[in-house]
């Protein structure tokens, strides 16, 4: 075993090592943990890439950079947040089970073997489920009970998917399959299955039905994990089996479909918390689509998109936490005055909300130009004026109202400046930093 | 050749009876008797399976569902149905309608997935036709039907682990995957029906909720 592979052994093995700590300081353990594991993850990106039991990829290392800095957002985020919280599960306990699911996420992305991605991708739901129903009441029970039920039943379905790989290559290896250039009935069923199965994690139109409730209901810290990283790992795994046999036109077309239903549930929102769930959606779908067209700009669009999109959607969701525990209302007409009141995480609400619906400097605007680039050059007309006009309406939507919780009368609250506010500030202003980053690179090659 | 035919069709007919009979009921107890009973022929056609082909996997696959399926997933829930098991039950549906609801939609679901996927692929374990996969599309749609036919937690659970059972008979027949895998993805569904009786216990139906609703 090489100095890489036992790097990445470190890297999951880390976070699932803190039950250590379970009768004392497990909330400090699990963010000081946290801060090494994006240490590694750094230290990693200089040796030679593994492919033997693990299959650590530029991509894949990206990924991996996700994981691990939402993670600690998360964490840090957390030890504010749950003060003074009635929770059902111990504090402990809360930390055990978001430092495990962690260690899921990136056992699903490093490993060499389909059927252990399902494996991993399926512990993620058995690991968070918990972590949603943190504040027990009628609500947070049944968007657990969905989460649980449907996710399980569809990524069950994507078990199939896994048979037929098996079946059509011989070989579950990931770094073996996406090379091989299997073709035929089977293999197509084998990657159209996939895209229903792990679809329904991801947020594709018809089975995304869980994704609004869980994100809704779940604690900020956990909605901020599900949004930024669990569900574009779900993606990468799915992505790896597309590899296998790019289908541009069924996958394109599931995305444009989802990327359009979602504007049209956004139209429709009350709750902000929901809102940015449905926000996601599209913007899954939106990296989905560039994964699709299968160019090389427009995956650099969709990896762009949802390195952008990890930090934006946690930033939006983390003032949304720090919005309720002002507030004490999910409602968006409930909320008024955050600029005057609430002006620190006013300013991180706005800026996560630019960010996440493509508004420059962020990332996603430059990943969402990317990929228009891609479907206008390859000759997908019809994805792309469906897109746009999509995502066009998605922006008006979520800035309309997020302007609405802003630019209203005060209600006569004061901030109580926190690390809440401090994190969901940080987190806001990474998607611009993304696409500063992303220009001079840019600029840098060309 | 005729093993299959005398042995292992009527024990997937009978894994197929299960299904239906699970469906039928509206008592939460004789629902779990039979996704057991299922789960026990399940094993039995791995065993036979194992020793047809003179695979080790197929033995402990059997061994697995025998104990994590038919013994562990029935006894955790049956405990959480708590003292008054006997009398725990589906209240607001029409079982007999469900039932002849789930037939029609079995009927063309299976009808139209296998004659368009599975109808010309070649097993690589047993000497049989395609056909014989009719069986666990069967159960796959029919544990999909209970999920989403039914309110109580209990039933989507049984649904579910019926889902996961149709997998099992589908790589049993289609080609067998590594055990490490099987094995992985039977901890996995265990754990899964742990953290959902932890749900159980304080919520056993499912109705719409105002706040998750748009």
């Amino acid at each position: 075993m090489n100095l890489s592979e036992i790097m990445v052994i470190v890297l999951i093995v880390l976070p699932s090592s803190s039950f250590v700590f379970l009768r004392r300081g497990m909330a400090t353990a699990s963010a000081v943990i946290a801060f090494i594991e994006l240490g590694v993850v750094f230290w990693i990106y200089f040796f030679p890439p593994p492919v033997g039991i693990f299959y650590v990829t530029p991509l894949t290392w990206i990924f991996i950079l996700m994981v691990s800095s939402v993670y600690l957002l998360a964490t840090i985020y957390s030890i504010r947040y749950m003060e003074g919280l009635k929770v059902w599960i111990s504090p402990s306990h809360y930390y055990l089970m978001l430092n495990l699911f962690t260690s899921a996420m990136l056992f699903s992305l490093v490993i060499n073997d389909y059927g252990l991605m399902w494996v991993g991708i399926e512990s993620t739901t058995v690991l968070s489920a918990l972590l949603i129903v943190l504040e027990k009441n009628e609500n947070t029970l049944e968007a657990t009970w969905r989460y649980i039920i449907l996710v399980s039943a569809g990524v069950a379905f994507a078990f199939i998917s896994i048979i037929l790989i098996y079946y059509t290559t011989g070989s579950l290896s990931v770094s073996v399959d996406t090379g091989a250039g299997a073709t035929g009935r089977y293999v197509s069923l084998a990657v159209g299955i996939a895209l229903l199965g792990f679809g329904t994690k991801v947020g594709v139109f018809p089975v995304h039905t869980w994704l609004p409730d869980a994100h809704s209901e779940a604690p900020p810290a956990v909605s901020a994990m599900f949004s930024g990283v669990l569900l574009p790992v779900a993606l990468y795994v799915l992505y790896r089996i597309y590899e296998i046999q790019p289908m541009p036109y069924l996958y394109g077309s599931v995305a444009v479909l989802s990327i359009a239903f979602s504007a049209i549930f956004l139209g429709n929102q009350k709750r902000y918390k929901r809102m940015f769930a449905y926000s996601t959606m599209e913007n899954m779908n939106l990296a989905l689509l560039g994964f699709a067209i299968h160019t090389d700009i427009s995956i650099a669009g969709a990896i762009l998109l949802l390195l952008a999109h990890s930090y934006g959607k946690a930033g939006a969701f983390f003032s949304s936490g720090s919005i309720l525990k002002h507030t004490g209302s999910h409602k968006i007409g409930r909320v008024k005055g955050l600029f005057r009141d609430l002006p620190m995480t006013g300013t991180s609400l706005l800026l996560s909300s630019l960010a996440v619906t493509g508004a420059p400097p962020s990332g996603v605007f430059f990943a969402e130009i990317l990929i228009f680039m891609a479907l206008v050059t390859n000759g997908y007309y019809i994805f792309f004026v469906i897109t746009i006009i999509s995502v066009f309406l998605s922006f008006v939507s979520i800035n309309y109202n997020v302007g609405r919780m802003l630019f209203s009368d005060s209600a006569g609250i004061r901030e109580r400046r926190s690390s809440l506010t401090y994190i969901s500030l940080v987190s806001s202003i990474m998607p611009s930093l993304v696409g500063i980053l992303f220009l001079v690179g840019y600029y840098a090659m060309f | 050749m005729m093993l299959v035919n005398e042995v292992i069709i009527p024990l997937s007919t009978a894994i197929l009876i299960t299904a239906f009979y699970v469906q039928g009921q509206a008592f939460i107890s004789s629902m779990i008797r039979g996704q057991a009973f299922q789960s026990v022929l399940l094993a039995i056609i791995s065993l036979i399976m194992g020793y047809l082909t003179g695979s080790f996997d197929y033995l402990a696959l059997a061994v697995l569902i025998i104990l994590m399926r038919a013994f562990l997933v029935t006894y955790l829930l049956e405990r959480k149905m708590g003292e008054e098991k006997s009398q725990v039950q589906e209240s607001r549906v029409n079982v007999a309608y469900l039932f002849l609801l789930s037939l029609i939609f079995i009927v063309i679901s299976v009808f139209i997935v296998y004659s368009i996927s599975f109808s010309h692929i070649g097993l690589r374990t047993i000497e049989a036709g395609p056909d014989v996969l009719v069986f666990p599309i069967t159960l796959f749609f029919q544990g999909l039907f209970l999920i989403g036919s039914r309110r109580n937690t209990f039933a989507q659970i049984i649904g579910y682990i019926e889902e996961e059972n149709a997998i099992v008979l589908l790589a049993v027949f289609l080609i067998p995957i590594p055990f490490l895998v099987e094995a992985s993805a039977f901890l996995d569904v265990l754990a899964l029906v742990v953290i959902s009786s932890l749900v159980v216990e304080v919520k056993q139906d499912h109705t719409r909720i105002e706040e998750l609703r748009g």
